[in-house]
């Protein structure tokens, strides 16, 4: 198990991952990584996490950047990266949220972001990829896996890859561990995306 | 029997408001709420209800002790002592009930800030402790459903009071 990032850490590697694993499976083209962006319409960056006499509490974060450079015929060079805006975590509720950031958890005072940055790409199979990368939580960088699921469509006139990427970490491993064991130290993130390309 | 001062009257029935208020909100929110955000935002305002409560009934015992209650006439002794045992009680687990969850609060691995309807921050004087959360919680549930019990009780001898023994309970 890599360590785990904080929750928007995750949901930047995650993307990240999945961006990565996109240009992996995808069949190689002379696109350049510039000429991938995220449809970020098509983007959600969240997390799950259970708990013992709470519902599971669901959330996402509503800011984040990311980038995405695939190369199909040469997966392993595949890159991702995302950064995610702590305070724009959604789960719910206006007091849920201030909860959420406040110094017990996501501390957005002092960690204005989580990021996610890709460091391996390896194809799995035609349609799944493990992207390996750094994720930057609470101040603390660990190495995470997410495993992303790949499609690839028309979109109009260019191209588009979707991508799904799931992963767990142990927030412990990053310094956040409130309410542990009645919160669990896994939390689960996943990764809905989609990079569209003109050409 | 003459009537209580309208002080003590007015916590009465604001306590009793609140109560039935609290007892059916943490039922709800425990038994029924899934949605985490709302279970947590609920959460925050039982615990505002709870800590009026114990306001309440800490200004309301300074008064009745200023306020000594009437011995009533025609009574059987063993029915004066019941109703002595389930007074003393309901006031108790007034007490105990506030106390009880701020114990839960205060020792809770999940330390929210409890915040009194925005007012003000709620101080917690113990550590984190799982073992004193989950006895604390025990203590909490138990003394609910005493005083739903009990509450029964209550408003049972009052209606016996008003509609069979005609006696001026409910009289202004």
């Amino acid at each position: 198990m890599m360590p785990a990032p904080d929750l928007q850490t995750c949901h930047r590697q995650v993307a990240a991952l999945t961006f990565a694993v996109t240009f992996c499976v995808g069949t190689y083209s002379a696109i350049s990584s510039q000429s991938w962006r995220i449809d970020e319409t098509r983007t959600a960056i969240g997390f799950k996490i259970d708990a013992t006499g709470f519902p599971t509490t669901r959330g996402h974060f509503l800011h984040f950047t990311g980038r995405i450079r695939i190369d199909f015929d040469h997966p392993a060079q595949s890159l991702t990266n995302f950064t995610v805006d702590s305070a724009s975590v959604d789960v719910g509720s206006r007091s849920y949220n201030e909860f959420v950031k406040s110094s017990v958890l996501l501390d957005v005072a002092r960690f204005p972001t989580v990021s996610f940055t890709s460091t391996r790409v390896e194809k799995l199979d035609p349609r799944t990829a493990s992207v390996i990368g750094n994720l930057t939580m609470l101040g603390v960088t660990r190495q995470i896996a997410l495993k992303v699921n790949v499609e690839t469509e028309r979109s109009g006139n260019g191209r588009a890859v979707a991508f799904f990427a799931t992963g767990s970490i142990k927030r412990s491993e990053f310094g956040m561990i409130f309410g542990i064991p009645l919160i669990d130290d896994t939390l689960e993130i996943t990764v809905k995306t989609r990079a569209l390309t003109d050409e | 029997m003459p009537a209580w001062p309208l002080p003590l009257r007015l916590i009465h029935w604001a306590s009793a408001a609140l109560v039935i208020g609290a007892l059916g909100l943490g039922t709800y929110m425990v038994q029924f709420v899934q949605n985490p955000a709302e279970r947590f935002d609920l959460t925050q305002t039982h615990k505002g209800i709870g800590v009026t409560v114990f306001a309440l009934t800490v200004v309301r015992l300074c008064l009745r002790a200023l306020k000594i209650a009437r011995k009533p006439n025609g009574f059987a002794p063993w029915l004066l002592l019941a109703a002595k045992a389930t007074h003393i009680s309901l006031y108790a687990l007034l007490l105990l009930l506030p106390l009880s969850g701020w114990l839960m609060a205060t020792t809770t691995p999940v330390r929210v800030p409890t915040s009194v309807f925005g007012l003000f921050e709620l101080p917690y004087a113990l550590a984190p402790h799982l073992l004193v959360y989950r006895f604390a919680q025990a203590v909490h549930v138990a003394a609910a459903v005493a005083l739903g019990v009990l509450m029964i009780l209550h408003i049972a001898a009052a209606l016996v009071h008003a509609l069979w023994w005609r006696s001026r309970t409910f009289a202004p």
